[in-house]
């Protein structure tokens, strides 16, 4: 029985590697942190967000994306398409007819992927947090990794939202936790 | 070739021009005076009437207060739940003590909703830090009070 130092070690599970190649890597005492943080600073300077407004929390983000803020200024540019996004910034508020197409996209996009609930709608109801048709935050079906307050968030609110998703991803690249909920 | 001469001449007239882009990380955007951002409360002056938490049209909030000694209502908690909140400025409107007020607050960006539901302590010192960033505006009203 092997007792070496190395196999006592927890097998790292690194994104795109089969369990054996996970175990080998253990095996030989290779790291591949350099690589995974030189793959969270690429990620987090090239955030492609989906257009996905669904009520005047769009505006916002139009605003946000426009000369005034320049959200190009981060290298994200607007993706009309699931297949070419990186995020999705769900703007709006979500019906419960509007559900199970966001999930659809959502499962339509590529990994890495991630998901900014943009204004109170998409974070727990808002407004409409007693109506009958409105669905209660789209953590209902979608996984949110940032929640921006605000009824709509003004697009510095939106771009600090954004700022702090990109801190996420070069946090969690290096290995540490981000609370979630 | 005259079109594209156009266009370009366009293009090259902008280039002198002062930049319209806000560094937003870097530069704070200069908010109005009323503008409506995340709550301040100052605990000493409310009343525990209870006015802004019957007009808020998502119920977002909730307080509780007791009698002291000298028969006054005093507050005793004060929560706004920021998942709800739409920053309508009611509370602000029927507060007859100026007790809750709005501020220019407006990073509230969390990674979790659990953090959004923020109690009076939280609120009180978004009331200190609008006092630090304003002391204009604290100097006019005392001016205005005399």
């Amino acid at each position: 029985m092997d007792l070496t130092r190395a196999s006592q070690l927890p097998i790292i599970e690194y994104e795109g590697l089969t369990p054996e190649e996970n175990a080998e890597l253990n095996r030989g005492g290779v790291l591949l942190n350099s690589l995974e943080t030189l793959k969270g600073w690429a990620r987090s300077n090239s955030l492609w967000p989906m257009t996905l407004g669904l009520a005047c929390c769009a505006i916002e983000m139009m605003g946000a994306a426009a000369a005034h803020y320049d959200l190009d200024r981060f290298g994200m540019i607007f993706r009309a398409s699931p297949r070419q996004s990186d995020v999705m910034i769900v703007a709006g508020t979500v019906t419960k007819k509007m559900a199970p197409l966001i999930r659809r996209l959502y499962d339509q996009m590529a990994e890495p992927k991630w998901v900014i609930s943009m204004g109170v709608c998409a974070t727990a109801g808002g407004p409409y947090v007693r109506s009958y048709s409105v669905l209660k935050g789209v953590d209902q079906v979608v996984p949110v990794d940032v929640y921006i307050p605000g009824c709509p968030p003004s697009p510095p609110a939106l771009i600090y939202g954004l700022n702090m998703l990109q801190e996420k991803i070069r946090m969690e690249a290096r290995g540490k936790k981000v609370t979630r909920a | 070739m005259i079109g594209f001469l156009k266009g370009l001449s366009v293009t090259l007239r902008q280039l002198p021009k002062k930049k319209v882009t806000l560094q937003y990380p870097d530069v704070k955007p200069e908010w109005p005076e009323r503008f409506r951002g995340v709550h301040r409360f100052i605990p000493e002056l409310c009343i525990a009437c209870n006015q802004c938490a019957r007009i808020c049209p998502t119920s977002c909030i909730s307080l509780s207060g007791e009698r002291d000694e000298n028969k006054k209502m005093k507050i005793h908690t004060f929560d706004i739940n920021f998942d709800i909140c739409i920053l309508c400025d009611l509370c602000t409107e029927v507060c007859p003590t100026e007790a809750v007020l709005m501020s220019d607050t407006f990073e509230m960006a969390k990674y979790s909703r659990d953090d959004l539901y923020l109690d009076m302590h939280w609120l009180h010192d978004n009331q200190l830090k609008y006092e630090q960033a304003h002391p204009d505006r604290f100097e006019r009203a005392r001016g205005e009070a005399d």
